[in-house]
C-alpha cells in the first residue's frame, strides 16, 4: 500500500520480478525485484532492464516481456486490469530478445510466380555447409519461377544468373512450361531445384569475377518421379535429396553422378500409400539423420489437415507443419507414433505453403501462407485455445508482414490472399525473411537490428 | 293592510292628539272590544305600537302621498294640476320654460335621520309640563308630548258604549244592531274555545260512587273464594311455557347489554376480506377473454396531416366505393380511415355501441376451451442431428479464385485432384492449377460455340469437352510424357475399327443412313494443342458423362429428338443411340457408379434402364417440374439426389421408393447442378442465386437405418450475373474441397 499510496500523481506501481532463460541476459539476483510505474509499456520496461543499474549492456538490447505465456503490448497497469490480476500481487515478467518488426526492404521483380526462394549467406545453411568455400559477401537469394527458370540475385537486387529453360514440349503449339516449385542452394556453387517436370536437377553455378554475373550449367538429372515435385529438401554433407512429388511419392536422392544408379537413377519407394504428400522441408536434424518421411493425414477438429511443409530447425525437435486448414501445428515426433498436437499457430486465412524457422533464436518461425501474408510466431506466446478452436495451446503472431506490391491497392476478391499468394518464405540473419509469391516477386523483409547483436 | 292602517292610525294619534276625537266611532270601537275580550294582550300591543311609532312614521315619510309635512295641500295640487313650470317669454320673443326650484326634501331622504328629537337643550322636563309639547325639533317644530295610558283611560272611561254595541245598522229594521247578553256569551264560549253548546256543564260535579274506604257494614257476606288463597294455575302454565322455553333455548337469559356485547365480540370474529390481499395468480380454469387489437394508426384523426403520403394511405373513391359495397361482416377494415384537421371536428365513433354489444356477444357466446397444452419440448421434436461443427471435415471458405474471363458452364477437378479444366462461353478450355490457382494452359476449341461441359475421363488424364455438337477429347500438356502418350494410345486406338460411316446401315429406302456421330480428327491448330479427337454428334450437347471404366462415354444433347442420348465407346470410336423414343426431354444422364444400369432425367422423371438386359427398370418421380441435374451415391448405389430448376434439391433412396426421402427447397432460386462428393459423405448444389449449400449425408451400411441428412454451409462468393450465378460444381476426388464455376466467370475452390 505504501507504494501506490507514495506513487502520487503517478498513479499505481507495481512490483514485478525479472527472469530470463537468456544465460548471457541473467540479472544478479538481488535486482531482479523492482517496483515500477503501471502506466510503464514494452519500451519503458526495456529501458529499465538495459540500465545501468541492471544488466549495464553496452548497446540498449531490445527486450520483450512475457506476462503469462502472452507478449505484453499495452501497458502494465492495463494488462493487469484486463485480466482482472489484483495490483498488490508481484508480476513475474520474462525477458527476451524482442522481435523488431521486419521492415520492407526490398522486392526482386520476377516475370512470373515465385514458387520457391532459398538463401546463400555466411549464416545459411548453405553458407554453413560451404564453410570456407564461400567467398566474403557472397550473398545470394536463388528463386524458382513458374517461368521455369531460376534467378539467383545479389544483395542490391541484380539477377547474377539465370537458367536455361529446361522444358521439352509435349505440343507444338502450347505455351505450357513446367514450373520450377522449389531450389535449395546445396553449397555455395551448387543449387539444386525440383519442378513440375518430375525433374529433379544440380545446377552448378559459377560466377564471374567482379560477381555481377554468373552462369547455371544444369550437372544432373534425377528422373524418377511420376508427379510434378512439389517439394524438396537436400543436405550437402550426406549428398542426399528429399523430394515430394503430387503423386505422393517420396523420392530420396544422392547428388553425386557416380552414387546414383541408372534413370531412375534412385528413388525411395514411397513408404505408405500416402494420400498427399505434398513435401516438406528441414526434415534434417542436426546431426545428420533424418527424420523419415513425415507425411501426416493429420486430422484435428474434424478438418483434415493435409501437411505440405515440416519444419524442424529448431534444437528441441518440434515439426511444424503447416496445413490447409489455415493454420500451423506444432507436433512433437519423440511424444508418439501417432501424431499429438502440441501446439496450434492460428492467424492466417488461407492455406499454409512454407515455413522457415529463425536463426536467430529456438522459439521463432515464419509461415508464407496463400492469404498473402507472412506471420511471425514465437512458441513462448502461448495462450489456451477456445472450444472452436479445439482447446489445445494456441499461439498467435506476433508480426505480420504483408506484400508490398498489395499496398494501397483495392481489394478485387473477398478470397484473402488472391493476386497475392506467399509460395515460398526463407527466413536468414543476413537477408531477414525473404519471400516469394504470386505477385511476382520476391520481397525481402528485415528486422534492424536482427543482425544486431 | 291591518297592521298597516293601524300604524298608520297610531302615528296620525302621536302627530296630533286633538285630531283623534275627529276619527270616527268605529275605530274606538274595536279597540273597546278588543279591550272586553283580551285584556291581558292590550298592553303589550300598546308597547309594540308605541316601540315601532318611529318606523311607521318613517315609513309614512318615505311614501309618496306625503312627500312633505311643510305644504302637503299645495304639492298634491301642482302634482294634479298640469306641469310644474311656466312659460315666459325670453329676449328673442320665444318661449321658454321656467321650471320651479325643485325642493329636494332631503330630510325625507335621509332615512338615517333621528325622529323628531328634542333640541330644548339640557333643562328639565317638567317646565313643559304645561304645554301639549315637549320641546322642539331640529326644524323648529313642536314635538307633541306622547299620550300616556292615563289619558287613553281617561277618554275611554269619559265614553259611554251600550253592551253588545256593535256600530252596525240592522238592515231589516234599520236600528242600530246590538248583541243580546246570549250572543255575547256564545261568542265569548267560541273565542274561550268551550263547548258553545247551552246547558252543557265542561267540569260537572264529581259523585264517588266506588271508593277505597273500607265499609263497616259489607254489602255482600259472601267468604272469600278459595282461588283467592291458591297459586294461579294460569299464572303456573304461563310460567312452565316460559321455563320450556328457556330451557329449549327458545329464550335466552337475561345479559346485560355491555356484556353481550363483549361475548358477541368474543365469539364473532370480524375478518377484514381486503386486509392482507395479494395479487393471486389466475385461477387454473380462468380463461381470460382474447385481446382486441390496438386501434391501428390509420384511426387517428391526424392520420392525413402526420403522414407525408397520407393520399396514399387515405382511401380513394374506388376503394370507399369498394367498402361500402361490401357487407360489413366482411369488410376487412371496420372503419374506413379519414382525417381531419383537428380533434373538435372529429365525429363520434358511431359503431361504438355496436362494437361493444358484439364484443359483448363474442364473450359471453363465444365459448373458450382451455387447450390441453402438450407438454413436450419443441426441440425434442426436432430431428436429432449432429451438429455442423462435428461433421468437419467440409469447405467452408473460398481459398483460390480462378479468372477464366467468361461465364463459365462447366468445370471438373482431374482424377489426380491436381488440375482444374473449365470451360465457358469463350468456347476455351482452360486448365489451372489447382492449388496454386496458375493457369497453365488455354485451348480454344471453338470459336462461337459456348464449351458447354468439361469432363475428365476416370483414372486417365483424357479431358472431354462438348462445344455445340462436337465433343472434343483433350490431352493436357501438363502432364507426364508417359501419361501423355497412354492417352494418344487411348485415343487413337479406336481407328482400327474403321465402323464410322463404313457400316452404315442402309434405310429402308436404300438411303445411307447419316451416322448418329462422327469420330475425327479436329485439325491440326487444335492437334498442336492437345485436341486429339473429336466426335460430331446431330445435336448440341449438354451433359457428358463417362462409364467408371473410361471406355464409354455418353453425351446428352436435350433438343436432338431421337438422339439426344447417344453412348460412345472411345475404344471402337463407336457411337451408338439407345433409345428409338425417349418419352420425353432428356436432361441429363449417367452410368451407375457400380452396376450395369444407365440414368436418364427426362424432365420430370428419370428412368433407369439396364444396359444388360436392354430393359427399363423403374422410373424414379421426384416430383419436381424440371429436373436440371443428379447424381449417384457412388459408395452406395442406392441413392440419388436430384436438383431442379425449380429449387428443390431431392434425395432418392433407390430401395425405398420412386419417391423423394428429403426434398430440401433451401435456395431462393432454380439449382444447376448437384454433386456428390467422391471421398467424402458431403454433397452440395450450385444454384443460379450465387451460391453453393454444403449438405452432409451419410449412408448407413444397414439397411434399416434411414440417411443422415444435414445442412452445413451455404459458400457465397459468386456474383449473380444475368440472373445466373454458380453454373457447376465438381468434389475434389480425395481432399473435401469443392470447385464451383460462376456466371462471372470466375472458378473458386473452396476448402
Amino acid at each position: 500500500m505504501a507504494s501506490s499510496t507514495g506513487a502520487g500523481g503517478e498513479g499505481q506501481q507495481i512490483r514485478v520480478n525479472f527472469t530470463t532463460t537468456l544465460p548471457e541476459l541473467q540479472l544478479p539476483e538481488d535486482k531482479s525485484q523492482l517496483l515500477v510505474p503501471g502506466d510503464i509499456k514494452r519500451y519503458g520496461l526495456s529501458r529499465v532492464v538495459n540500465s545501468d543499474a541492471m544488466l549495464n549492456t553496452d548497446s540498449p538490447i531490445p527486450l520483450d516481456f512475457l506476462i503469462n505465456g502472452t507478449f505484453l503490448r499495452t501497458s502494465l497497469e492495463d494488462y493487469l486490469r484486463d485480466n482482472g490480476l489484483s495490483f498488490e500481487t508481484t508480476v513475474t515478467l520474462q525477458y527476451v530478445r524482442s522481435l523488431v518488426p521486419p521492415i520492407y526492404q526490398a522486392s526482386f521483380e520476377h516475370d512470373d510466380w515465385v514458387a520457391d526462394v532459398d538463401v546463400l549467406s555466411s549464416t545459411s545453411r548453405a553458407g554453413l555447409w560451404a564453410g570456407n568455400n564461400l567467398p566474403q559477401g557472397q550473398d545470394r537469394v536463388v528463386s524458382a519461377s513458374y517461368d521455369g527458370l531460376l534467378r539467383i540475385w545479389n544483395m542490391s537486387g541484380q539477377v547474377i544468373a539465370t537458367s536455361a529453360s529446361m522444358s521439352s514440349k509435349s505440343f507444338p503449339s502450347t505455351d505450357y512450361v513446367p514450373a520450377i516449385k522449389s531450389a535449395k542452394f546445396l553449397d555455395a556453387t551448387r543449387v539444386a531445384s525440383a519442378g513440375m517436370d518430375q525433374t529433379v536437377r544440380v545446377w552448378k553455378y559459377k560466377e564471374g569475377a567482379d560477381r555481377l554475373s554468373g552462369d547455371l550449367k544444369p550437372t544432373l538429372e534425377l528422373l524418377g518421379h511420376k508427379g510434378g515435385i512439389e517439394s524438396m529438401d537436400v543436405h550437402t554433407p550426406s549428398s542426399r535429396i528429399l523430394t515430394a512429388s503430387n503423386t505422393g511419392e517420396i523420392g530420396f536422392w544422392t547428388t553425386s553422378a557416380s552414387a546414383a544408379p541408372d534413370a531412375p537413377r534412385k528413388r525411395a519407394a514411397a513408404s505408405q500409400p500416402c494420400q498427399e504428400a505434398q513435401g516438406f522441408s528441414s526434415s534434417w536434424r542436426p546431426k545428420g539423420c533424418f527424420v523419415d518421411d513425415e507425411c501426416y493425414q493429420h486430422y484435428d477438429d474434424g478438418t483434415p489437415l493435409i501437411v505440405p511443409v515440416l519444419c524442424s530447425g529448431h534444437q528441441h525437435p518440434l515439426l511444424a507443419a503447416g496445413t490447409s486448414a489455415r493454420h500451423i501445428t506444432l507436433v512433437d515426433p519423440r511424444a508418439s507414433a501417432t501424431t499429438t498436437s502440441v501446439m496450434t499457430l492460428r492467424g492466417h486465412r488461407n492455406f499454409v505453403t512454407s515455413l522457415s524457422a529463425s536463426p536467430n533464436d529456438n522459439y521463432s518461425l515464419v509461415s508464407g501462407s496463400h492469404d498473402g501474408t507472412c506471420r511471425i510466431w514465437d512458441l513462448r506466446s502461448v495462450r489456451t485455445g477456445s472450444k472452436a478452436e479445439g482447446g489445445g495451446s494456441v499461439s498467435e503472431a506476433v508480426y505480420i508482414i504483408e506484400r508490398e506490391s498489395q499496398k494501397g491497392q483495392k481489394k478485387k476478391s473477398d478470397i484473402s490472399g488472391a493476386g497475392c499468394k506467399v509460395f515460398g518464405v526463407a527466413w536468414d540473419k543476413q537477408w531477414g525473411i525473404v519471400s516469394g509469391g504470386e505477385d511476382k516477386k520476391v520481397q525481402i523483409n528485415k528486422g534492424s537490428d536482427l543482425l544486431a547483436k | 293592510m291591518a297592521p298597516r292602517t293601524q300604524l298608520k292610525r297610531k302615528a296620525s294619534t302621536a302627530a296630533a292628539e286633538a285630531e283623534a276625537a275627529a276619527f270616527s266611532d268605529s275605530e274606538f270601537g274595536d279597540g273597546v272590544l278588543e279591550g272586553v275580550l283580551s285584556d291581558d294582550s292590550e298592553d303589550e300591543e300598546n308597547s309594540d305600537d308605541e316601540a315601532e311609532d318611529v318606523d311607521g312614521q318613517d315609513e309614512d315619510l318615505d311614501s309618496d302621498e306625503v312627500p312633505s309635512e311643510e305644504d302637503p295641500d299645495e304639492k298634491e295640487d301642482e302634482e294634479h294640476d298640469g306641469p310644474r313650470y311656466r312659460v315666459e317669454k325670453d329676449a328673442n320673443g320665444g318661449e321658454r320654460y321656467v321650471y320651479e326650484e325643485i325642493d329636494p326634501v332631503y330630510d325625507s331622504d335621509d332615512s338615517d335621520a333621528q325622529d323628531p328629537e328634542n333640541t330644548i337643550g339640557n333643562i328639565p322636563l317638567k317646565f313643559y309640563d304645561q304645554y301639549p309639547h315637549i320641546g322642539y325639533n331640529i326644524d323648529g317644530k313642536k314635538i307633541m308630548r306622547p299620550a300616556s295610558g292615563q289619558a287613553l283611560d281617561a277618554l275611554l272611561d269619559s265614553i259611554e258604549i251600550p253592551k253588545g254595541w256593535t256600530g252596525l245598522t240592522d238592515p231589516a229594521t234599520g236600528k242600530p244592531l246590538n248583541l243580546s247578553q246570549k250572543e255575547l256569551e256564545l261568542l265569548r264560549k267560541i273565542q274561550m274555545q268551550e263547548i258553545p253548546e247551552e246547558g252543557y256543564e265542561q267540569y260537572p260535579e264529581y259523585v264517588p260512587w266506588f271508593t277505597h274506604e273500607e265499609e263497616k257494614m259489607p254489602i255482600s257476606a259472601a267468604p272469600e273464594p278459595k282461588r283467592r288463597f291458591l297459586p294461579s294455575k294460569h299464572e303456573q302454565q304461563r310460567i312452565m311455557k316460559i321455563v320450556r322455553a328457556i330451557r329449549e333455548g327458545r329464550i335466552q337469559p337475561y345479559v346485560p347489554p355491555e356484556e353481550r356485547d363483549k361475548e358477541e365480540d368474543e365469539e364473532e370474529e370480524m375478518y377484514d376480506l381486503w386486509a392482507n390481499e395479494e395479487a393471486q395468480p389466475p385461477h387454473v380454469m380462468h380463461i381470460p377473454p382474447p385481446k382486441q387489437p390496438p386501434p391501428g394508426f390509420d384511426l387517428s384523426y391526424k392520420y392525413a396531416i402526420l403522414l407525408p403520403l397520407s393520399a396514399f394511405f387515405l382511401p380513394n373513391k374506388e376503394e370507399k366505393k369498394q367498402w361500402e359495397e361490401t357487407d360489413p361482416d366482411e369488410r376487412e377494415k371496420k372503419y374506413l380511415p379519414a382525417s381531419y384537421d383537428a380533434l373538435r371536428k372529429v365525429p363520434a365513433y358511431d359503431t361504438f355501441v355496436k362494437e361493444s354489444f358484439e364484443r359483448c356477444l363474442d364473450l359471453y357466446l363465444a365459448p373458450r376451451v382451455r387447450r390441453t397444452r402438450l407438454n413436450i419440448d419443441p426441440n425434442s421434436l426436432l430431428p436429432k442431428l449432429p451438429r455442423a461443427e462435428e461433421l468437419r471435415p467440409f469447405p467452408t471458405v473460398g481459398a483460390v479464385e480462378y479468372n477464366h474471363g467468361s461465364r463459365v458452364r462447366s468445370l471438373a477437378i482431374d482424377p489426380s485432384g491436381e488440375w482444374v479444366a473449365s470451360g465457358g462461353d469463350d468456347g476455351a478450355v482452360k486448365f489451372w492449377e489447382l492449388r496454386s490457382g496458375k493457369q497453365v494452359a488455354s485451348i480454344r476449341i471453338s470459336a462461337d460455340e459456348p464449351v458447354n461441359a468439361v469432363k475428365w475421363r476416370p483414372g486417365s488424364a483424357i479431358l472431354t469437352a462438348a462445344a455445340g455438337q462436337d465433343v472434343y477429347f483433350i490431352v493436357p500438356p501438363m502432364l507426364d510424357q508417359e501419361v501423355q502418350q497412354a492417352s494418344r494410345a487411348a485415343l487413337d486406338a479406336g481407328f482400327g475399327y474403321a465402323t464410322n460411316g463404313k457400316t452404315a446401315t442402309l434405310t429402308s429406302n436404300g438411303n445411307r443412313k447419316d451416322p448418329p456421330g462422327t469420330w475425327a480428327r479436329p485439325g491440326a491448330r487444335l492437334e498442336d494443342q492437345g485436341v486429339l479427337l473429336k466426335i460430331t454428334v446431330r445435336a448440341d450437347v449438354k451433359v457428358i458423362n463417362w462409364h467408371r471404366r473410361g471406355d464409354f462415354l455418353l453425351t446428352v444433347s436435350p433438343t436432338g429428338q431421337r438422339s439426344a442420348v447417344a453412348i460412345h465407346t472411345l475404344s471402337k470410336h463407336l457411337t451408338q443411340i439407345p433409345f428409338r423414343k425417349l418419352p420425353g426431354l432428356a436432361q441429363t444422364a449417367q452410368f451407375h457408379p457400380s452396376r450395369p444400369l444407365l440414368f436418364v432425367a427426362l424432365q420430370r422423371t428419370i428412368r433407369v434402364y439396364d444396359l444388360q438386359r436392354q430393359e427399363l427398370v423403374k422410373a424414379i418421380q421426384p416430383g419436381a417440374r424440371w429436373i436440371s441435374s443428379f447424381d449417384i451415391h457412388a459408395a452406395s448405389g442406392d441413392h440419388l439426389i436430384v436438383g431442379s430448376y425449380d429449387r428443390r434439391l431431392l434425395w432418392h433412396d433407390l430401395e425405398l421408393s420412386a419417391r423423394p426421402y428429403k426434398t430440401m427447397r433451401f435456395h431462393p432460386n432454380a439449382i444447376r447442378q448437384v454433386k456428390y462428393s467422391r471421398s467424402f459423405p458431403l454433397f452440395a448444389d450450385a444454384s443460379d442465386d450465387g451460391t453453393i449449400q454444403l449438405f452432409h449425408g451419410r449412408v448407413h451400411n444397414d439397411l434399416m437405418t434411414d440417411p443422415t441428412l444435414v445442412p452445413l454451409k451455404q459458400l457465397k462468393g459468386h456474383k449473380v450475373v444475368n440472373n445466373l450465378g454458380v453454373m457447376d460444381i465438381d468434389w475434389h476426388p480425395t481432399n473435401p474441397w469443392l470447385v464451383s464455376a460462376g456466371a462471372d466467370g470466375m472458378c473458386r475452390l473452396w476448402a
